[in-house]
C-alpha cells in the first residue's frame, strides 16, 4: 500500500479512527511521518506514533483533513524557500523544530498559521503585550479584553455592568478610529 | 571555584516557611517565560559572535540593576561537567543548554529555602529564558517573581511581539504568553493503579502534558512525573496560572482518593511492600539511583500513610536531588576516577544515614 501523502513509497504506519459510524484510515510512509515531526518539541512530540495521533486527531472533518495533506506536501515541495532576515530555510526550520526570527512567523505565515493553530487551538493572543508597544495595540487588547467581559455580563445576565462595559467599548474604539 | 557549594548564597537568614513534608504530592513549582528582542535573529540560529556580544549586554545591564544584584553569573562553557551538572539539575534548568554552550549563561538566584531560586537563561533557544521555582505547589508566587524579573528587562528592551502571536518565540509551541507552568507529582499509588489511563487522558483533555520526570527514560522512576501547561497562545496569563493550579489540586485529590481506596482493601500488601522497600534501604550496599528512587518513593507513601515509623521524615524531592552521582562526586570531592559500584555504595550508605534514626 502506498503512503497517502507522497503516494510513492510504502506505507508502513497505519492508523484507524472512529467516530461514530465514521471509518477514517491513514496510511503513511517513514519519510512522511518524519515530515510531520515538525512539531517536534522536547520529547513530546519525538514519539512517531502521539504525533500521527495527534496529526490525525487535527482533521476530524474531511475538509480539515484535505487542508493538513496539503499542509505537508507544502512543507516537503517548498523546502528550500528561505526567510528574507534570517536566511533560515524552511528545512531547516523543520529539522529543528526553531524558526530563526520573528520575521519567519510572517514570512512562512501560510505553513506555519496551521501548525500554531493545531497546537494552541487559535491565533489570538489573550496574554499581556510589552509597555512599549504602540497605543493602538494596547487599545485594542483592551477593547478585546472588554468584549469578553461583555460576553461574561450577558451570560450572568448582569445587564446593568455590561451596558457600561458596552459604553466603555465604544469610546476606546472612538478613540482608536475616530468615529 | 573549588568550594563545594560554590553557587550557595551565604545570607540564608530569613525565616524557613513551614513547609510539611507528609503528604506532598506536588514537590515543587517551575514557572518559565520567554522572551526575545525584537529584529534580531533568535538564539536558535544566531552564531556563537552574535550571543557572546547579546551575553556582554545583558551582563552589563543585569550588573547595574540593584535588585538584580545577588544573582550570580555563570558562563555554560567554562564550568566543568559536574559542576555544570550540579547547576543544572539544582535550578533545575533543561540539560539540552549544555550542547552548543557558546555564548549561553545563566544569572542565578537561590532563595531561602531549599528548592526555591529564580534563573535567567540566556541564549538557550531564546534570547531570555526567565524561571522561577518553588519546593511545593505555589504557581502564583512563582508567576509573580517572573513577571517581577521580566519588567526590568522590559524597561530597556524591546520584545518580538505580533499582536496576534503575542510574544514570538523560536519555538511555535511557546507563543503568546510563552509561559509555561511545570510541576513535578509524586503519585506512587495513582502510577500503579488501572487508573492512571483515565488520569493521563483527563489531563491531555485538559490540555496539559504529563511526562515522566526524567528525560530520556521511557519508564517512569520513583513515581515522578512532570505535568505542563501545552497551550500558551490564546489564554491570558492569569488564566493559566489558575488552571495549573485548580488541576494541581485536582491530581492531589486523585492521588489521595486512590490512596485511600488502597488503604482500605489492600493494607497487607501495601504494607509489605513498604517494609520491603524498607529492608531493601536499610540492608543493601549498593543502590543504583534508579533504584533508590523507586524505594524511596515507597518508603516515603508509608510516612504519608502512618504505616512505617523509625524513619526521619524528608523531603523527597531534596533527598533524590542529594544522592545523584553528580552531587555525591562533587559533595565528597573525590579526585580521579569513581567506579559506577563505588558510587552506588557511597549513596547507599548516604541514605542510610538520612533516614534511618538509629543509624547503626
Amino acid at each position: 500500500m502506498n503512503c497517502d501523502f507522497c503516494h510513492i513509497s510504502e506505507a508502513t504506519v497505519h492508523l484507524i479512527k472512529i467516530q461514530d459510524t465514521n471509518v477514517e484510515r491513514i496510511n503513511i510512509c517513514k519519510e512522511c511521518a518524519k515530515d510531520l515531526s515538525f512539531l517536534s518539541e522536547e520529547d513530546f512530540y519525538n514519539d512517531v506514533a502521539r504525533i500521527l495521533y495527534r496529526f490525525f486527531n487535527i482533521g476530524t472533518d474531511r475538509h480539515r483533513y484535505s487542508r493538513d495533506k496539503k499542509i505537508l506536501r507544502d512543507i516537503s515541495y517548498g523546502r528550500n524557500r528561505k526567510c528574507s532576515f534570517c536566511g533560515i530555510d524552511l528545512k531547516t526550520i523543520k529539522k529543528i523544530g526553531k524558526v530563526g526570527c520573528s520575521n519567519c512567523y510572517n514570512e512562512f505565515k501560510d505553513i506555519l498559521f496551521p501548525i500554531i493553530k493545531s497546537i494552541h487551538g487559535g491565533l489570538e493572543n489573550k496574554g499581556k503585550i510589552p509597555v512599549n508597544t504602540s497605543r493602538k495595540i494596547k487599545l485594542e487588547k483592551n477593547i478585546r479584553d472588554l468584549r469578553n467581559k461583555l460576553k461574561n455580563e450577558v451570560i450572568i445576565e448582569n445587564f446593568e455592568e455590561a451596558a457600561k462595559i458596552r459604553d466603555k467599548i465604544k469610546k476606546l474604539e472612538k478613540n482608536i478610529y475616530g468615529r | 571555584m573549588a568550594d563545594k557549594n560554590f553557587y550557595l548564597l551565604e545570607n540564608r537568614t530569613r525565616k524557613r516557611r513551614p513547609v510539611s513534608n507528609k503528604n506532598k504530592i506536588i514537590l515543587n513549582t517551575r514557572v518559565r517565560l520567554a522572551r526575545n528582542l525584537a529584529d534580531c535573529k533568535f538564539a536558535s540560529i544566531s552564531s556563537s559572535q552574535e550571543k557572546n556580544i547579546l551575553l556582554k549586554e545583558i551582563k552589563e545591564y543585569v550588573g547595574n540593576i540593584k535588585e538584580f544584584k545577588d544573582f550570580r553569573f555563570y558562563s555554560i562553557k567554562s564550568m566543568g561537567k559536574i559542576q555544570r551538572d550540579l547547576l543544572l539539575k539544582d535550578y533545575m534548568v533543561s540539560h539540552k543548554i549544555a550542547n552548543k554552550m557558546q555564548g549561553k549563561g545563566l544569572f542565578v538566584r537561590s532563595g531561602t529555602d531549599w528548592g526555591e531560586s529564580s534563573v535567567i537563561i540566556v541564549n538557550h533557544e531564546d534570547h531570555l529564558r526567565i524561571q522561577s521555582a518553588r519546593p511545593d505547589l505555589n504557581i502564583l508566587e512563582a508567576y509573580h517573581e517572573v513577571l517581577k524579573i521580566e519588567k526590568y528587562f522590559e524597561k530597556k528592551l524591546s520584545f518580538a511581539f505580533d499582536r496576534n502571536l503575542g510574544y514570538l518565540t523560536a519555538s511555535p509551541v511557546n507563543l503568546g504568553t510563552a509561559l509555561r507552568v511545570s510541576v513535578t507529582a509524586h503519585l506512587p499509588v495513582l502510577a500503579v493503579s488501572p487508573g492512571i489511563a483515565d488520569f493521563v487522558k483527563k489531563l491531555n483533555q485538559v490540555g496539559c502534558l504529563i511526562n515522566g520526570y526524567f528525560v530520556g527514560h521511557s519508564e517512569i522512576i520513583g513515581n515522578l512525573f512532570k505535568i505542563s501547561n501545552q497551550v500558551t497562545l490564546g489564554k491570558g496569563e492569569e488564566g493559566i496560572v489558575e488552571e495549573m493550579q485548580a488541576i494541581c489540586l485536582n491530581i492531589i485529590d486523585d492521588e489521595e482518593i486512590a490512596r485511600r481506596k488502597l488503604r482500605e482493601s489492600d493494607l497487607l500488601g501495601i504494607k509489605d511492600n513498604i517494609y520491603r522497600s524498607f529492608g531493601l534501604l536499610k540492608y543493601a550496599k549498593i543502590l543504583s539511583y534508579e533504584e533508590s528512587l523507586e524505594l524511596l518513593s515507597i518508603i516515603r507513601l508509608g510516612l504519608d500513610l502512618d504505616i512505617i515509623s523509625g524513619i526521619n521524615d524528608f523531603d523527597f524531592f531534596e533527598l533524590i536531588s542529594r544522592i545523584n552521582d553528580s552531587h555525591i562526586v562533587s559533595d565528597l570531592e573525590i579526585s580521579g576516577r569513581v567506579t559506577d559500584d563505588q558510587l552506588d555504595s557511597i549513596r547507599a550508605d548516604l541514605i542510610r544515614k538520612k533516614i534511618l534514626k538509629e543509624a547503626d
